[in-house]
């Protein structure tokens, strides 16, 4: 057909989403906004529910979206697009023009500042850290403390930057407390000694094998489940963490010591994905997401012809959603060229 | 009967403070009267939201409503935008309004704010002023409080204050006009009528406790109400 798509984004909706295209005879150009394709699988240590290697599923992208049809762009993020007769032209940050019959946006999702939510401490005592910090420790083999012990007692904040007015979140990112239990368990793993609680308003385990793995981070590791919501953390003379909170199942308020506290940063619309929908046109929801034309038959279509949308830029997504987001979004860009050629 | 959730969104502190809450509990581990009293406040917009009749009428009865200190801690938390802390205030008027306030031990005390705090407004433009604090209902102001007391004008003085003088400085002497606007808020914002139901409520439940009732605090009543503790109101 000899048709040309830019796919925004190289992340685990983009390489998808690109790998796909290419495989069915398109020319594909990928752009992504940091210097290497993956994003944020790049800085996680292993998925849940299964705690596979998170490079097992970053190979099996990039050997799908290594083809010569692919030309992959790193560094470069969208600066404009506007629709020129039946295709769009792309202006690129450094100032390249690249034309598009069609494109797909898969600008993904930004963690959530943990430092927006001034109470926890994130960003103002060293033994509060987020989810993803977590991981870099996971990565890095060691967990220590800013004391450079481990750590004995590990709390856990779910839905930190979710459900929440002030933070003007109303949504509940879904994989937070997920990642909670996977987390919980892995530092149980590491240190079978310590002891982890989370701290949840109410477990949403609604994908294959989550309840399975909460189960199990109860049964086989012993981690605490308490329900309630953190209203504040504040710092020892001697470096440890006091966090208040309501044990709302037994109705009592409890101030606990821990020597680490680790935030659960929910999902927003990434902040390339804000700049595109402000000069693009393209429309947003509630949520500051992007909007689909049809919630549940249309949920890759935009409000601009031609351009589709793939994963987290519409919704949180786990990566199993994501993949198959970024497939659908290549079957609406098959017809879509179909129908137009007729 | 009244549908006690109706006349409690005749409210506007209500109205404003209930939004829907999902029980997180935020508010009770911020509360600081609840790190001390038996009191979730929770509970008890939990409860108001159910609109059970029986059940918020037993809360406007109840101890729990009294024990909040109205530091609306728990506005600046609440991941709904619920205030239970303006709740509060709905149900303490409406629990006035009712007279139900009486049914309870710290309720009956309302009788005693009015009429040591509520009153020192009124006449001397302040909340609370050195004469009101004796010795005999305020054992918490330690050993020395009696010789203080007893010796205000001169300690005053040498501490560069100016008790009951006219001009400026400590404890001045509120001009009357500054109270006639005073009294003339409180008129119109209904205070005093709400004043004037405290005391009237007060007075009944006196005569069915058997207990002499009187203006001012030398009376069995006042006495009761104010040093009584049944011993369950602390966790």
């Amino acid at each position: 057909m000899g048709k040309h798509v830019v796919v925004i984004g190289a992340g685990v909706a983009g390489m998808e989403a690109a790998g796909r295209l290419s495989r069915n005879g398109l020319e594909v150009t990928l752009l992504e906004k940091e210097s290497v394709a993956g994003g944020h699988i790049n800085d996680w240590f292993r998925l849940f529910p299964d705690r596979r290697d998170s490079n097992e599923v970053r190979e099996y992208l990039i050997n799908l979206s290594s083809d010569p049809k692919i030309q992959l762009k790193t560094g470069a993020s969208v600066d404009k697009l506007t629709r020129h007769g039946s295709s769009y032209l792309l202006t690129t940050d450094a100032g390249e023009n690249i034309n598009a019959d069609a494109v797909v946006v898969a600008t993904g999702f930004s963690l959530f500042r943990s430092s927006r939510k001034e109470e926890y401490g994130y960003g103002i005592y060293e033994n509060v850290i987020s989810s993803a910090d977590l991981e870099k420790l996971f990565i890095s083999g060691e967990i220590v403390i800013s004391s450079g012990k481990a750590p004995q007692r590990i709390g856990i904040v779910h839905c930190v930057g979710s459900r929440d007015e002030k933070v003007g979140n109303l949504y509940c990112s879904k994989l937070c407390c997920v990642t909670a239990v996977k987390q919980a368990i892995e530092i149980k793993e590491h240190l079978p000694d310590s002891e982890v609680f989370c701290f949840y308003m109410d477990m949403r385990m609604g994908g294959a094998l989550y309840e399975e793995l909460y189960r199990e981070a109860q049964e086989k590791w012993g981690v605490n489940f308490i329900r309630g919501k953190v209203s504040e953390a504040s710092e020892t003379i001697d470096g440890k963490i006091v966090v208040k909170v309501e044990d709302t199942l037994a109705g009592r308020p409890l101030k606990m010591d821990i020597d680490m506290l680790v935030l659960m940063a929910g999902m927003e619309m990434s902040e390339g994905g804000s700049k595109l929908a402000a000069t693009s046109g393209l429309k947003t929801g509630e949520n500051r997401f992007f909007a689909s034309a049809d919630h549940h038959f249309g949920s890759n279509i935009s409000n601009l012809e031609g351009v589709f949308f793939a994963g987290t830029c519409i919704a949180p997504m786990n990566v199993t959603e994501t993949i198959s987001h970024a497939r659908a979004a290549v079957t609406e860009v098959m017809e879509y060229f179909s129908n137009n050629n007729r | 009967m009244d549908n006690l959730f109706d006349k409690l969104m005749e409210d506007i502190r209500f109205e404003e403070g209930l939004n829907a809450c999902m029980n997180c509990g935020v508010c009770t581990a911020i509360c600081p009267a609840a790190e001390f009293y038996s009191y979730d406040p929770r509970k008890i917009v939990d409860i108001v939201q159910s609109r059970n009749n029986e059940l918020i009428e037993d809360l406007l009865k109840s101890e729990q409503i009294w024990y909040c200190g109205e530091c609306m801690s728990c506005k600046t938390r609440c991941p709904r935008g619920n205030a239970p802390g303006l709740i509060i205030m709905a149900l303490r008027g409406l629990s006035q309004d009712l007279g139900y306030f009486t049914e309870s031990e710290k309720g009956r005390q309302q009788l005693a704010i009015k009429r040591t705090i509520g009153e020192s407004i009124l006449n001397t433009g302040y909340c609370v002023y050195i004469d009101g604090i004796s010795p005999e209902f305020h054992p918490e102001q330690g050993p020395t409080w009696e010789w203080v007391h007893e010796n205000r004008v001169d300690l005053i003085e040498r501490l560069g204050g100016n008790y009951k003088g006219d001009g400026p400085g400590i404890l001045r002497k509120i001009p009357q006009e500054t109270l006639d606007e005073l009294k003339k808020i409180f008129e119109v914002t209904g205070g005093l009528e709400r004043y004037e139901k405290i005391e009237s409520y007060s007075k009944k439940k006196a005569a069915e406790m058997n207990l002499d009732f009187d203006e001012g605090i030398d009376n069995e009543y006042f006495s009761h109400i104010y040093k009584t503790n049944n011993g369950s109101h602390t966790r």
